[in-house]
């Protein structure tokens, strides 16, 4: 097993709310990914195939701005929608981490956004995790 | 006063790490923008004006995935000395803010410091979006 994809394999394992992790190269083509099956949450590969290609130009572009416009290193990139937080972070030049997961509100907040707005903990336990990540 | 401006403001009230704040419409283009007094700018307004563009255009794409991941809430983007936080608005407007990213003096490790203060932004987005704006 690689590198990477035992990376992926630690990552489901390590957080029950993580539906879905891939790797790509540069281009967006997917090297490795994972999904967990039980999820009730379904995205087509199609639709993840799209993700990647689209987030590896984003990625392009932000590791521009990074050597043009003295921001420091691009560390992650987390989208949150109503279903799901897409996490992505670069891994070395040429692999960038795709993560999805679960965004279902919380059931016992008061209101439905908090429940979205919260869990961030986890994920910035999974970016940690991801950074410390070592063979 | 115009009521993007008057959000800009509140934001800017709100929380003391928001360096940069501004609004673009649906094509990206900055339509208003406050910048904190006595904090300089790390990046040209123009090339702000660039990423906020790109921005944009990064929302447009994920609404096309609207039926699988559901309607999009805002989105972090890290770097190691700011954080860049879009949310897009109701009419098809974009909020662009800029918060500082510095590590927090009694972290461990520097990694740490630049990962906390999420709870800080999931305020600024709550507090965006209960402004109805």
């Amino acid at each position: 097993m690689s590198r990477y994809e035992k990376l992926l394999h630690m990552l489901m394992d390590y957080e029950p709310t993580v539906l879905l992790t891939a790797i790509s190269d540069t281009q967006g083509n997917i090297l490795w990914n994972t999904i967990r099956d039980d999820s009730e949450i379904k995205i087509p590969l199609d639709e993840i195939k799209k993700t990647l290609v689209r987030e590896s130009s984003d990625w392009i572009n932000r590791c521009k701005i990074e050597d043009s416009d003295d921001l420091g290193r691009a560390m992650y990139h987390i989208a949150s929608f109503e279903k799901v937080k897409q996490v992505t972070i670069p891994l070395d030049a040429f692999h960038m981490l795709l993560i999805y997961v679960d965004n279902t509100p919380l059931k016992k907040t008061k209101t439905k956004s908090y429940g979205r707005y919260v869990q961030m903990g986890k994920i910035m336990s999974i970016v940690d995790f991801v950074n410390t990540f070592e063979e | 006063m115009e009521k993007y401006e008057q959000l800009l403001n509140m934001v800017m009230d709100f929380n003391e790490s928001v360096r940069f704040a501004a609004v673009s419409d649906a094509n990206g283009n900055l339509l208003w923008n406050s910048q904190r007094e006595g904090i300089s700018n790390i990046v040209p307004i123009e090339k702000t004006k660039a990423t906020m563009s790109r921005s944009r255009g990064e929302w447009d794409d994920y609404a096309t995935s609207a039926e699988h991941i559901g309607n999009g809430l805002y989105s972090i983007t890290s770097y190691a000395k700011i954080k860049r936080i879009t949310i897009p608005l109701s009419d098809g407007n974009m909020l662009f803010i800029s918060v500082n990213n510095k590590p927090m003096k009694n972290a461990k490790n520097k990694s740490y410091g630049h990962l906390v203060e999420m709870g800080n932004i999931l305020s600024i987005v709550e507090f965006v979006d209960s402004q109805n704006f």
